[in-house]
């Protein structure tokens, strides 16, 4: 490893990260109840937005969460 | 609480005493990002790694009890009594950034992780009990350490550079953690059917899991892959000479 710098360096906002892609996150309680929007989560990184609903969306214990990049919704009716 | 049968395994009551230090140290030093991550969703994930840290801390020292070795000073076995540190220097002091952080939880927390699977099926059953729970709660910490690092390497120049000089900072330490090969505690836990694997098996496995992350991102550490066995190999003498077989920690300057 030859490359070096200050551990200060590094960049500490949101900005400076740019987190741009938002993934819907829906879950449910029970088998008998459809999957419903609890919220959302921002990341990059597929494997990150999974960690990160996890553990944001954590109230309750959950049977079954899913996440879907928000730019993959196609709208039908537009508001 | 102790069960009022002692045992007397010094060995595994070092090992266990670092495991829980080790923990307890990381939780420390997690806890003070779970509000200073660079995304609010990376904190609410350090804040939630932080209790998954305390929490294995917190099933690891009451084990100490059983030992015939914590009546040397019952002080020692409560973490908030003991005065002893267990723990890797690198946690002597808070994380520097956030690479210090990724650079824990991907190499430390994965290290500490491959002692758990080595412990799974221990005849120390009390151990192998805990290990399921802990490995299970790891898996989600190993894909956040693992997704940082892709992260930050990706994102080139001080941001790249600040990730390098923290895995450098701790690489070393974390491959010393599992004591040199011909260490007598370690052989004896590994002859009693309480790990499954040497001090360099221990390695090894540990390698094979952080270097396809690394190398993919030819992020340069001094290992060398083996073609005959397929594994990962250090390519240079870890520091032994300032290694500190009881504490598990490097402890002043290479010579």
């Amino acid at each position: 490893m030859s490359q070096s710098a200050t551990t200060s360096d590094i960049p500490t906002g949101r900005e400076a990260l740019t987190e741009s892609h938002v993934w819907q996150v829906y879950a449910r309680r029970k088998y008998d109840e459809p999957l419903y929007e609890i919220g959302n989560v921002t990341a990059d990184d597929v494997e990150l937005a999974k960690v990160y609903a996890r553990s944001i969306f954590d109230e309750f214990s959950w049977i079954e969460m899913v996440i879907i990049p928000r730019e993959t919704i196609v709208t039908v009716i537009a508001s | 609480m102790a069960t009022g049968t002692y045992i007397d395994n010094a060995a595994l009551f070092a090992l266990l005493s670092s495991l829980a230090d080790n923990k307890q140290a990381i939780a420390r030093r997690y806890a003070y990002w779970s509000c200073g991550a660079p995304a609010l969703e990376a904190a609410v994930a350090a804040a939630a790694m932080t209790q998954d840290e305390l929490g294995h801390a917190r099933t690891l020292y009451p084990l100490l009890e059983d030992f015939s070795q914590s009546e040397l000073d019952l002080s020692q076995v409560d973490p908030v009594t003991r005065t002893l540190q267990y723990h890797l220097s690198y946690l002597d002091h808070d994380f520097q950034g956030w690479s210090d952080f990724v650079a824990t939880n991907f190499l430390l927390d994965t290290a500490l992780t491959t002692f758990f699977e080595a412990a799974q099926n221990s005849s120390y059953e009390p151990l192998s009990q805990r290990a399921r729970k802990v490995i299970q709660e790891e898996r989600v910490h190993f894909v956040h350490g693992d997704g940082w690092v892709r992260r930050l390497a990706r994102m080139g120049k001080a941001v790249r550079a600040s990730l390098v000089t923290s895995l450098s900072r701790l690489w070393d330490e974390t491959l010393c953690w599992f004591g040199p090969n011909d260490e007598p505690g370690m052989q004896r836990l590994y002859q009693e059917g309480i790990l499954d694997a040497s001090p360099d098996e221990l390695r090894s496995r540990y390698l094979q899991k952080i270097m396809p992350t690394l190398h993919n991102l030819e992020l340069t550490v001094p290992v060398a892959s083996n073609a005959t066995t397929k594994t990962w190999e250090p390519t240079h003498e870890l520091p032994w000479s300032i290694w500190n077989s009881t504490s598990r920690r490097l402890e002043g300057k290479v010579q």
